[in-house]
């Protein structure tokens, strides 16, 4: 009977202690929000640590490399979640998907089957949804003058831009220097029509949309041959370069910030971007157009009679565990809890930057605590819900950073005029076959044909 | 050295011997703790600069010789990037040093409150890098960050600081001649601060005139600070990481991309810890050159 | 006319100190600046509200600990350097010792680029157990400021004439004794530099905080890393909390600097 007892003591004093690493800042505040939950429902204690969001990557990497088994559960961008499954860092979750569904069909395409899976396994659950949306003045749009204006120089109705060629003509006319007139009013400051992301690090994706909607693809699955300086890339780079005029002259410094307070201070007509800009924009402390903001799916491509659109899914987040944890199911457990049962609660709300990524995020508008009213709730996540649902993905392969990065720098280096953009291309496409033949040609493939056949199967590539 | 000649001969050596021991004593720890830690990263990153090894693909180091070196010379990306840190070196070090100078000297006379203003000079120093580049990055907004706002004001153009290929660079260099003037300042402050009035009233005594002493008393006892203030601000040059990271992630293009931001790229983002090492050891090689260069050129004649 | 040249340079003095001090100025209005302040037009100047909540949050995220953190490092990594570096120092001014090659030696340790030394630290660490402690930091800096220290303090040794040790060993003092009671005292100016210095290059150091500390010791540098997220920059929260922290080196530069200004030292009037 003592022995019972003092067993009985003993599990409860014991709780597992599992350790959580992920970027700092308020993504991590879910973790300590149900703490409490965690510890009676799965018998967990968690140590959060924050790491800087620039370094998390290094910090996560270094520590795997070392195999310190420091880290339990891993908040991972998805664009290392092959690198870190290829060397065996992450622990496979598919048995555990068995035991306690987390109701993937649930997730929309993107995530579900882009970013969580690796060689057909599942190694992490989604958590945050990243996707790009074309946000735009609607005030703007609706106001009689600048209609019948448009109409006068187009030749068409002034709406919301759908392809490229209308997205170009929309900025064009929207940019208007210090002294023209807005919507009826003197401008004190130049206007602008877009701008974008001009920061080598994520600026592929800007051109990433345009480039999917053409049709290109990052590499030929059978002869690795890489397709940035296709026709398509090529195209997609000398409408960025239009694009760029229509932007302030110092988008190609834009980052995060820059990119969200031109457009929120009212300065810029539309910007491309994820989707908390949109849950920002209705906080009338950061933003001046509080209520007219417009969402969209991104601007595509005609084709038969459709729009053929493919926003990129840039950053985002997924749980992982790591392959050492002490307690893997424990973790398990942890990760498809917040994951499903709180997940709607936490890209809800304005305290965290976590995004929708389940097609019941998108179904309760009236839990978006940041909007006014519900109906701009509902233009909101419309907006988000169509450019998630043709969710285009980043390359996640071992060396994606590498391969983004200099893709990035060579179109950064055409929209500044070093070099014409078929130039700046076709200097990238060398650099990713050095970087394809250096990371070892057939490995690469074999990855690349499996993300293909993902890619695939989803629907994605025909 | 100023040791005595009238003791024997061989008093002479047993002397010279007991100062031998007790100068190893003075100048052993640091000689033991600088090899026991650094040993091992040394021969460490030497045996990898000399491997391929990129972690991210799951392989395995392989031996491949000197081929990460001869890869360096035909990577343009790393020239560039050497000729942004030169650049920093002949703008930034030499604005620095004689920024840094001039403050120096208009401090080294005494007067009410000449200690909170030393101190307040120190402030840049104060701050963390991280923030450094934090604050600037504001500044330099072309929209809304206070410089051009001033500019506007005074009638002239807004400036593209971080958005231009052409100016990025520049932007840079003057944040970073703002953080580290402060120490140029108060290491050659200290060093005038060292140097015995009896000089200057020699000097004087002499019929030298005030410019005079300067160059003919002053710079050349001040030399020996002089040239560890260049140094060290020679070899932090090529470490500025914090302010590309910041401001402009080394764009646009290329243009402000510094040889620590790339090398931190190759190594920590790329994982190709191989090629990085080889690229520090590159970079080792070019500073212990100029190093060398620099205190052979300057050492001219001891002070007596 | 001389007292025309002394308002001048005054003059010159106070504008580049208004010009040097303006980004920290700014940097302290940013402190209590709120959301939609940081980027807007015009430019905020004086921020709506100046009341301490971004300080609060700002040390409520980490900030105390990563203070504490950071003056554990800070100050043990000075305290070694200095103390050993001077030693070393003298040895190398006065006896030349190990001639010019020792004095190299040690300074390139100072050359080699951090990024090469990061994994092999790590690792060495690992295997002793001593990552996320107090003493890989300590010692990792050591690599940094014990090269600067030394050829700082060497630098100060050098100008210094000998003939006063001279005079004290002819006394009868011990080398020891001319070391630390004539030496020492007559390059106090720069012993309290390179003690500044020392400090704030452990303060600032933010590479080997990041990899070799995880959750026991977080320098500040890391913490206030961590204030800029991907999708949400804390810019209020990083000015308050470099402010904050930058509070103790303020402390004791003021507390240090009547040794490293000094006054008149040996007599005349200068100039």
């Amino acid at each position: 009977m003592v022995s019972l007892f003092l067993l009985g003591v003993a599990s409860c004093a014991q709780a597992v202690k599992l350790v959580v690493i992920g970027d700092a800042g308020h993504n991590l505040k879910p973790f300590e929000w149900y703490a409490q939950t965690f510890k009676e429902k799965f018998d967990v204690e968690l140590e959060v640590i924050g790491v800087p969001f620039g370094e998390v990557y290094e910090k996560e990497k270094m520590e795997l490399i070392g195999q310190t088994g420091a880290y339990d559960i891993m908040i991972v961008f998805p664009k290392f979640l092959a690198e870190f499954a290829a060397n065996g860092w992450l622990y496979p979750l598919d048995e555990f998907i068995a035991k306690l569904d987390p109701k993937m069909e649930d997730v929309t395409p993107g995530y579900r089957d882009f970013y969580c899976k690796y060689g057909g396994k599942v190694y992490a659950l989604p958590y945050d949804g990243d996707i790009l949306n074309l946000y735009y003045r609607k005030d703007l749009l609706e106001n009689e003058e600048e209609k019948a204006n448009f109409k006068a120089k187009y030749g068409y109705d002034l709406k919301v831009p759908e392809t490229w060629d209308e997205f170009l003509n929309v900025a064009e006319f929207f940019t208007r220097k210090k002294g023209e007139k807005l919507a009826g009013q003197v401008l004190e400051r130049a206007f602008y029509g877009t701008a974008y992301y001009g920061q080598k690090d994520q600026i592929f994706a800007w051109w990433g949309n345009i480039f999917s909607s053409l049709g290109g693809v990052y590499f030929n699955e059978e002869t690795m041959e890489p397709g940035i300086n296709s026709e398509a890339g090529v195209k997609a780079l000398e409408i960025m370069k239009t694009m760029h005029q229509y932007c302030p002259p110092d988008v190609l410094a834009y980052g995060y910030e820059e990119l969200k307070d031109v457009f929120l201070q009212g300065d810029c007509f539309m910007v491309v971007q994820w989707p908390c800009v949109g849950k920002k924009g209705a906080d009338a402390n950061q933003s001046k157009i509080v209520g007219k903001i417009g969402v969209a799916h991104v601007p595509g491509v005609k084709k038969d009679g459709e729009i053929y659109y493919r926003p990129l899914m840039p950053c985002g987040r997924v749980l992982a565990i790591a392959a050492e944890s002490k307690d893997p199911w424990k973790a398990y457990q942890v990760i498809q809890y917040l994951s499903l049962e709180t997940s709607l609660d936490d890209v809800s709300t304005a305290e965290t930057g976590l995004d929708p990524y389940r097609y019941s995020h998108f179904n309760h508008p009236e839990a978006y605590e940041m909007f006014e009213n519900v109906e701009d709730a509902k233009i909101y996540l419309a907006g988000v819900q169509q450019n998630m649902e043709k969710g285009y993905p980043e390359m996640v392969l071992p060396g994606t950073v590498e391969y983004e990065e200099t893709l990035g720098v060579e179109i950064s280096r055409a929209l500044s005029g070093e070099k014409t953009p078929k130039q700046a291309l076709d200097d990238a496409a060398k650099a990713w076959t050095e970087i394809l033949n250096r990371l070892g040609k057939e490995n690469q493939k074999k990855m690349y044909q499996e993300l293909v056949k993902g890619w695939r199967a989803a629907g994605l590539w025909e | 050295m100023g040791i005595p000649t009238r003791f024997l001969f061989g008093g002479v050596l047993m002397r010279k011997k007991r100062i031998s021991v007790v100068a190893l004593l003075f100048v052993l720890p640091v000689i033991a703790i600088l090899l026991a830690i650094s040993i091992f990263p040394l021969i460490y990153s030497f045996y990898l600069s000399l491997c391929q090894w990129d972690i991210g693909t799951g392989a395995s180091r392989t031996f491949i010789g000197a081929r990460n070196y001869l890869r360096l010379f035909t990577d343009a990306r790393l020239w560039g990037a050497l000729r942004n840190t030169g650049l920093e070196l002949l703008l930034g070090v030499g604005s620095q040093f004689l920024l840094g100078l001039a403050l120096a000297l208009l401090l080294n006379r005494p007067f009410r409150g000449r200690n909170l203003v030393v101190t307040l000079f120190l402030l840049p120093m104060m701050i963390s890098p991280v923030v450094v580049g934090c604050i600037w990055k504001i500044i330099y907004h072309y929209q809304y960050g206070p410089l051009n706002f001033l500019l506007e004001r005074l009638k002239l153009n807004s400036v593209n600081w971080l958005g231009s290929n052409q100016v990025s660079i520049y932007s840079i260099i003057l944040a970073d001649i703002w953080e580290w003037t402060p120490f140029v300042m108060i290491t050659l402050l200290a060093g005038l601060q060292a140097i015995p009035d009896e000089l200057y009233e020699a000097a004087r005594v002499d019929g030298a005139t005030r410019l005079g002493t300067f160059f003919w008393v002053v710079l050349p006892l001040l030399r020996p600070v002089m040239i560890i203030a260049i140094l060290i601000r020679v070899m932090d040059a090529f470490k500025i990481f914090d302010l590309v990271a910041l401001l402009t992630m080394g764009g646009p293009g290329q243009s402000s991309e510094t040889i620590a931001f790339y090398n931190y790229l190759t190594g920590f983002k790329y994982f190709s810890m191989g090629y990085a090492s080889s690229m520090a050891y590159l970079q080792l090689a070019i500073i212990v050159i100029i190093a060398n260069v620099f205190l052979k050129s300057w050492k001219g004649r001891e002070i007596s | 006319m001389k007292d025309n040249l002394r308002y001048i340079i005054f003059v010159g003095i106070f504008l580049l100190l208004a010009l040097a001090l303006s980004p920290f100025i700014w940097n302290l209005m940013t402190s209590f600046k709120d959301k939609g302040e940081y980027f807007t037009y015009p430019p905020v100047f004086i921020p709506r509200s100046f009341d301490v909540e971004h300080y609060l949050q700002g040390m409520k995220l980490g900030g105390t600990r990563g203070i504490r953190d950071s003056f554990i490092i800070a100050a043990s990594t000075t305290l070694l350097s200095v103390a050993l570096g001077s030693l070393a120092a003298y040895s190398l001014a006065r006896f030349h010792i190990g001639g010019e090659n020792l004095a190299f030696w040690i300074l390139s340790v100072r050359m080699m680029p951090p990024i090469a030394s990061i994994l092999p630290l790590f690792l060495f660490f690992r295997s002793l157990r001593w990552l996320d402690t107090y003493q890989a930091l300590i010692l990792t800096h050591l690599l940094m400021n014990l090269p600067f220290a030394v050829w700082m303090m060497k630098g100060f040794f050098e100008e210094l004439p000998a003939e006063l040790e001279e005079a004290a060993l002819v006394d009868g003092c011990g080398r020891l004794g001319a070391f630390t009671r004539i030496a020492m005292p007559l390059v106090a100016p720069g012993l309290v530099a390179t003690a500044l210095f020392c400090f704030m290059f452990s303060w600032n150091e933010f590479l080997f905080a990041l990899i070799l500390g995880r959750s026991k010791v977080v320098p500040i540098t890391v913490n206030i890393a961590g204030l800029i997220g991907g999708h949400e920059i804390l810019w209020a929260e990083i000015s308050a909390v470099s402010i904050v922290a930058s509070v103790p080196i303020i402390i004791i530069a003021i507390v240090l600097q009547r040794y490293l200004v000094r006054g008149l030292t040996l007599g005349a009037v200068k100039g």
